[in-house]
């Protein structure tokens, strides 16, 4: 169980003001569910999300995952929950590029302290899953489609069985049919797995197939009933 | 692949830059290492120098050039009361003087004695002038004549001395008869084997010098040393009676017991011979004689440093341009869970590999420039230090037979040895340097690698995203 409990955080603005990129934003996402953040640019999206993925502090409110409230984590601790219980997929897929694809997967891995051989067993067979087999494995990221480097950017994401998976705009970069394509690997995890997928996106239609909807506006969360139909 | 397999591949990522990177650092190891290699050499003979200098003390008649000493000065009755003073253990009195050959041009031209009217000898000098064209104009040029005389033969140096043992620093030892009794008046000579041999002379033979017949009673090994070969040596009281200069002396070499005692004895005997002298003791001659050295010393441990700092502040910037180059690659491992310690440490390995790579090509560099570069110093270093230290008579008879020429003319004051060793610099590249090298490339790295770490702890994983 994730819960938002009135969390903000506040940047100090150019004109030495204080801007508010999320402002008292609270809700919950039980384990296993498919989430989506909608939003316009600027609304806070990519904040909220990296205050989900322990990138960084709220300055206020707290942040409960099965009972552990990551926001009083020092930076050794956030480190370490992050290694262990959070994926993260870019929208530029931010792979390393002197890595092959395998060895991107079993980076992760590494920093959790798993041997070489399980490292990369467990690469291969969650590359196998997301669909890159063979030669591809070998490959840099330079010598792959988006597509592809998005697949292996979410089984790097899956290497250390995290809790959850927050994803930025992960079909961004990708025509519609290999986005449609990752945005049903993402909702296939989260329900073979059990993993809370929660998947910032500018695409309506596509937010409207998860289980749970949030939009933020100027880091606000809106409700319900403020939503457009197609989208509640 | 782990942490460090990273930070090794990573190093090659971008090819030209590698070898830009190790092209630039290998030539500031090079350079440190020579450095150091040229300093290491420098102060080891340094030292050397400075313990094979002895405790003695060199005496001169004021004013003394060209066998010439002005006034009759320094005599034998003056010097009897250094030979008295407390510490002194020996002292060794020469009187020295050209003699010209039969048939040859005039030895007063090239500096024989012009007090005496009758200092010939039937004797050739062994030393061939016209082998070496440009050897024997060199050897002219201090006598002032410009060219060679095609019946030339050079002059032929006469010691007076109590100490017939040894002769401007060389010990002597013979092939054939005695040493002389240095202190008796006999007509008895010591001729060199180079010399014997070009006049046909053994032990019993006789040759006439000042007009008066003298017997050869021994004959010294010269080993090839021409300046030494030249010599004729008599007892002092011998050479002071065929001269016609009762009592002179013009050169003497005090010994003291200890080098302790090496300050305080100089500053007696100036004063028991005031103004009628030069006095020096050998570790002064030895300081002067090794400023070049000196001068090497300080130039190489300056090279050194700024050879270091630049390979450090080289390998910094090189860092520090990575670092910011790659600020979300950095942002994206610490995001999947990278600690700073472990970012740090693949980029610390990454410096390491270029540092180790410059090392290897930077020793082979340093091991072959190391001995010109310390030549090329040294001889620059001399070359000035001879026209400044060495002017007057010294500056011309440097050039006189070669490098024995000072000692040859010195009557003993021993420059002549110890600039030999100085121009005898040898440089050696042992594992300990070689070490040296690699242990700084490393230390020079992790230094470099330093800054480049504070950037890594500074990228928040948050701007990451902040970038998309």
């Amino acid at each position: 169980m994730l819960a938002v409990n009135k969390i903000s955080k506040t940047f100090k603005s150019g004109d030495g003001g204080i801007f508010n990129a999320v402002d008292n934003v609270s809700f919950k996402v039980k384990q296993g569910v498919f989430a989506s953040i909608v939003g316009p640019s600027g609304s806070g999206k990519t904040t909220l999300l990296s205050l989900l993925g322990a990138l960084d502090r709220p300055s206020s409110g707290s942040i409960t995952v099965d009972g552990q409230d990551i926001s009083k984590f020092n930076d050794h601790e956030l480190t370490n929950y992050r290694a262990r219980n959070v994926g993260l997929v870019f929208q530029s897929y931010n792979l390393i590029p002197n890595l092959t694809a395998l060895e991107n997967v079993m980076l992760p891995m590494e920093f959790v302290g798993l041997g070489k051989l399980t490292r990369e067993q467990r690469a291969r067979e969650l590359l196998n899953q997301v669909g890159l087999s063979g030669d591809k494995q070998q490959r840099k990221p330079g010598k792959l489609s988006g597509g592809e480097q998005q697949r292996v950017a979410i089984a790097r994401a899956l290497a250390n069985k995290p809790k959850i998976i927050l994803a930025d705009e992960p079909t961004g970069n990708l025509d519609s049919v290999n986005g449609k394509n990752i945005f049903n690997l993402l909702h296939e995890l989260s329900k073979n797995q059990k993993t809370t997928v929660i998947v910032i996106t500018h695409d309506i239609s596509l937010a409207g197939k998860t289980d749970q909807r949030f939009s933020l506006t100027d880091g606000k969360l809106q409700k319900d009933k403020d939503l457009p139909r197609s989208f509640r | 692949m782990n942490v460090f397999s990273r930070g090794i591949r990573n190093a090659f990522r971008n090819q030209i830059r590698t070898i830009a990177v190790v092209g630039i650092l290998s030539l500031s190891i090079g350079l440190s290492l020579a450095m150091l290699v040229a300093h290491k050499a420098v102060d080891q003979k340094i030292n050397s120098v400075k313990a094979s200098a002895g405790n003695t003390i060199t005496i001169a008649p004021a004013g003394f050039s060209n066998f010439s000493q002005v006034n009759n000065a320094l005599t034998t009755t003056l010097l009897s009361k250094v030979s008295q003073l407390a510490h002194v253990t020996s002292l060794t009195e020469t009187l020295s003087d050209r003699l010209k050959t039969i048939g040859s041009v005039s030895a007063s031209s090239f500096g024989a004695n012009s007090t005496s009217s009758s200092n010939q000898t039937s004797l050739t000098s062994p030393v061939i002038i016209n082998a070496d064209s440009k050897r024997g104009l060199r050897a002219f040029t201090f006598g002032g004549l410009s060219g060679i005389p095609s019946n030339f033969s050079p002059p032929i140096t006469i010691t007076g001395t109590n100490d017939p043992y040894s002769l401007n620093s060389n010990n002597l030892s013979l092939s054939g008869g005695n040493f002389i009794n240095g202190n008796l008046d006999n007509n008895q000579a010591m001729v060199s084997t180079s010399m014997a041999s070009k006049n046909n002379l053994r032990v019993g033979s006789t040759f006439t010098a000042y007009n008066t017949t003298l017997t050869v009673t021994g004959i010294f090994l010269n080993n090839g040393n021409q300046s030494l070969g030249n010599n004729i040596i008599v007892s002092l009281p011998t050479e002071q009676s065929l001269s016609g200069q009762s009592g002179a002396v013009t050169s003497a070499i005090a010994t003291v017991d200890s080098e302790d005692n090496l300050a305080s004895v100089t500053t007696s005997v100036k004063n028991i011979l005031g103004s009628n002298a030069d006095v020096e003791n050998a570790q002064n001659i030895a300081n002067q004689t090794i400023q070049p050295l000196n001068s090497v010393s300080s130039v190489s441990m300056y090279s050194l440093i700024g050879a270091v700092v630049a390979g450090a502040v080289i390998i910094l910037m090189i860092m520090i341009m990575i670092t910011r180059e790659r600020r979300r690659e950095i942002g994206v491992l610490k995001a999947i869970g990278a600690s700073n310690f472990k970012v740090v440490t693949q980029f610390v390995s990454e410096a390491v590999t270029f540092a180790v790579l410059a090392a290897v090509v930077g020793i082979i560099i340093g091991v072959a420039a190391a001995s010109p570069i310390t030549n090329t110093l040294i001889k620059n270093s001399s070359a000035s230090s001879t026209s400044t230290n060495f002017s007057g008579g010294f500056r011309t008879a440097t050039h006189f037979g070669g490098t024995n020429g000072p000692a040859l003319l010195s009557g003993g004051r021993g420059l002549g040895k110890v600039r030999n060793e100085i121009s005898n610099v040898k440089t050696e590249v042992g594992w300990s340097i070689i070490g040296y090298g690699f242990s700084a490339a490393i230390i020079i790295a992790v230094a470099g690698s330093s800054i480049a770490a504070w950037f890594i702890a500074k990228v928040r994983p948050a701007e990451v995203m902040r970038m998309e």
